[in-house]
């Protein structure tokens, strides 16, 4: 419970400068920037599962951006 | 397509206005799949990022290449899918902020139909080249919707792509269809002019929101590929009528790019026009 | 009749204008008709692409672990959005890898939960070796849904000799806001079993005693993101997971050394035991920034778990395109971690023992330094894409425990780990 109600209240927090107004709308004509590949949070799928997986196999932690992925007896 | 299209049918059944809806829907989203060059899955995005190998294309891509080719050539090289380069560096936010006289040179040296190769279906450009079949993509769109609904029902139809219109016959009762032309300087807010159409293609070029302010002088966000400045003392608003929105939309914009010269230039086409 | 500033240069080479008006609506009526008419067949989607991606990945750890990992997938993309991929990995795993037991000052012989001796020279860590391949396979289906709405379906299978691995997973993305916004729910649900060679062992025993037959351990999570445009050059996104796994979490060849209290000395040793069940949440902030050339990607992640592991992440990557498909993009990484509540690097003789324990440096407090970079290029005309990457990844554990008994308190129990890791990609569309 204690956690939860912890998760929650980090969600809010970081939350709120990503939900919060106050910028312009950016029109459909002005994203040519974002419309690039590499504006991706993942550009490379394939370099960032590896690294998920190494990363997984040699510290105790977990998550991101994925529910994908299988588990591995790494660890 | 980045702006709110609606499709109209004149008729009672529910059901069957449902069904062409979404065939519209369907069609009108294949072609901004298709061609926007907002995406990275797309033969546009492939031509962009060619770095000067030559593209093969496909059949209707190859009619569209074919569509600008003309304009282009019709045009004396005004009307130019690869200008869409030089919004890298022109912000048309209503400020009074215009590029670098060197940004605008080292952007023209990427604009250019006449260095674009074209032949056989397969087209070639010199890296760092762009181009944006936008300008066009949005009236096809349309007049492909308009096709795809004539075939289908004989019931009267609308379709509104952001302010590209066709109107696919007259109304129940021999009435026409009312659309209105906005004011420019109160988008989608007041009607000044209200068109009766029936059967007949619509579009209107304009700077509503799209500008920069340039010593006292409007600039709208169309650009002049030979300049790489954006046409002066051009109309707030150019509406153009006539058989399809592919059409209307090429006159408009055409008439918009010869600035003063709109009037005169549309005169001479013969055609229904209006200027705001 | 248009602009121009007062210097400007002669106009380009162009077409000459139509001569009369009337032939250039002429041209364009015919030209529109010649696009508008033409067969309803030739307008299909645009046409579908398969990309094919390769990779292999070298991972090195000094006197370690080696993994060589070939991973291909091809994706299937369709005109209407949709795709489809499927990729086959295969990791070659040899080596050894501490544990757990703790060195000792003369030459000591440790068991692994195999039932095999192995002899440790004084003052090092014990390693078991082992040996494994790994295949995995994975599939995952997009579509998007009317404009705004994506689906991605995926599944998996992994076997290993002594794990196998079986998931399922799933997530919806809607596009809010003219597009500003992106809201991404997902959640996902695996099934895996550890069959240790040799049996299971059971927990803070000698390992004499093992049991046979598959351990199960199932693994729901739920993920929850946002993701914003900011400006024309900025996008934010929070993400939010929590991960709920249930069963059999022990390592099974990993032990705790039994410590005499007097000298120090390690005298025996009984095996890992964890608890069975462990909730684990993580909240990612993550930004891309567009300069005007180059590309800023930056991310924080803060994670904690029901064994009170808590951790910090700070990801930075920087990319710097030379020119179409060829760019340069340095990337560094750190990581600190908290210890599980019930890590301990020895137990005592004299005490009775815990109702868990692990003394696995990978639930101790430790640091992990990940310093690298990637290059892409092309070769010639050719527009297939290759990528090379080569990272150095310095990892630490907590170091010396001076209030260790005895001589522990002389050794390092974790020392530092050091991995190269090199990837080679190539990817092309046909």
């Amino acid at each position: 419970m204690k956690s939860s109600a912890k998760w929650l209240r980090l969600m809010i927090v970081f939350a709120l400068p990503v939900l919060a107004g106050g910028c312009a709308t950016v029109r459909p004509w002005d994203r040519d920037l974002l419309a690039e590949k590499r504006m991706r949070f993942i550009p490379n799928p394939m370099l960032h599962g590896i690294d998920e997986h190494i990363y997984f196999s040699k510290e105790a932690s977990m998550g991101g951006q994925d529910v994908s992925g299988g588990g591995c007896g790494c660890n | 397509m980045a702006s709110p299209c609606t499709v109209l049918i004149d008729t009672d059944d529910r059901d069957a206005a449902a069904a062409l809806v979404e065939i519209a829907a369907r069609e009108a989203l294949r072609i901004e799949r298709k061609f926007s060059r907002y995406r990275t899955d797309n033969l546009i995005h492939e031509i962009n990022h060619a770095a000067g190998r030559p593209i093969a294309v496909d059949e209707e891509t190859a009619q569209l290449i074919n569509y600008a080719a003309t304009c282009w050539e019709m045009s004396g090289g005004l009307f130019d899918v690869t200008s869409g380069v030089l919004r890298r560096v022109w912000t048309f936010d209503g400020g009074r902020r215009v590029p670098e006289r060197t940004a605008i040179e080292q952007c023209l040296e990427s604009v250019g139909w006449q260095r674009v190769t074209w032949r056989d279906r397969t087209l070639s450009m010199p890296s760092g080249m762009e181009i944006d079949l936008g300008g066009i993509g949005k009236e096809y769109a349309v007049d492909r919707v308009a096709g795809l609904l004539a075939a289908r029902t004989t019931e009267s139809f609308l379709a509104n792509f952001g302010g590209d219109v066709y109107a696919g016959g007259p109304r129940r009762g021999n009435r026409t269809w009312g659309v209105g032309i906005d004011d420019p300087s109160r988008t989608g807010k007041a009607a000044l002019y209200r068109l009766d159409v029936a059967r007949a293609g619509l579009a209107t070029s304009g700077d509503a929101r799209r500008y920069v302010r340039w010593k006292g002088k409007r600039l709208g966000h169309l650009l002049n590929p030979k300049t790489g400045w954006p046409v002066a003392d051009a109309p707030r608003s150019v509406t153009v009528v006539a058989r399809t929105c592919l059409e209307a939309g090429t006159l408009s914009t055409l008439a918009y790019l010869q600035g003063p010269g709109a009037r005169a230039f549309l005169e001479e086409q013969k055609v229904q026009f209006w200027i705001l | 009749m248009q602009l121009e500033p007062t210097e400007q240069t002669e106009p380009r080479e162009s077409a000459e204008p139509a001569s009369s008006s009337s032939a250039l609506r002429e041209r364009l009526s015919a030209a529109a008709l010649a696009l508008l008419l033409a067969p309803a067949a030739a307008m299909a989607d645009s046409a579908a692409t398969t990309q094919i991606d390769y990779t292999t990945l070298f991972y090195g750890e000094q006197g370690r672990t080696q993994v060589f990992e070939p991973i291909v997938r091809a994706t299937r993309l369709f005109g209407d959005g949709q795709s489809i991929s499927a990729q086959l990995g295969i990791d070659v795993i040899t080596g050894s890898s501490p544990s757990g037991a703790l060195p000792s000052g003369s030459v000591q012989t440790v068991t692994s939960p195999s039932g095999r001796d192995i002899t440790v020279p004084a003052g090092q860590i014990p390693l078991t070796k082992f040996e494994d391949h790994r295949f995995g396979l994975d599939g995952e289906w997009q579509k998007p849904w009317g404009s705004f709405f994506t689906s991605t379906v995926g599944a998996h299978v992994s076997r290993e000799k002594d794990y196998q691995s079986l998931g399922l997973n799933a997530k919806v993305s809607a596009d809010l806001m003219q597009r500003m916004v992106t809201v991404t729910v997902g959640g996902g649900y695996n099934d895996d079993s550890v069959f240790p060679v040799g049996g299971t062992p059971i927990g803070l025993s000698d390992g004499s005693e093992v049991s046979k037959g598959a351990n199960s351990k199932r693994v729901k999570s739920v993920l929850f993101g946002v993701s914003r445009v900011l400006t024309r050059r900025w996008i934010l996104s929070v993400d939010g997971t929590r991960t709920f796994e249930r069963g059999y979490l022990t390592e099974p060849y990993k032990v705790i050394s039994l410590v005499s209290p007097f000298n120090g000395l390690p005298v025996g040793q009984l095996t890992d035991n964890r608890p069975s069940s462990r909730t684990r949440s993580s909240a990612l902030l993550s930004s891309v920034y567009h300069l005007r050339n180059d590309i800023i990607y930056t991310s924080y992640r803060y994670y904690w778990d029901t064994w009170s592991v808590r951790s910090n992440t700070i990801d930075l990557k920087y990319r710097h395109d030379l020119r179409e498909g060829w760019y340069f993009e340095p990337h560094v990484r750190y990581y600190r971690q908290g210890a599980a509540s019930f890590y301990t690097i020895g137990l005592s003789t004299q005490l009775a023992p815990p109702e868990y324990a692990t003394a696995d440096y990978r639930l101790g407090r430790l640091t992990t330094l990940t310093i690298g970079a990637d290059f892409g290029f092309r070769v010639g005309d050719n527009p297939s894409q290759w990528t090379l990457r080569a990272e150095y990844i310095r990892q630490k554990g907590d170091g010396l425990d001076p209030n260790a008994d005895g001589v522990q308190s002389s050794f390092d129990p974790s020392p530092a780990i050091n991995t190269v890791t090199a990837v080679i990609g190539y990817s092309f569309n046909f």
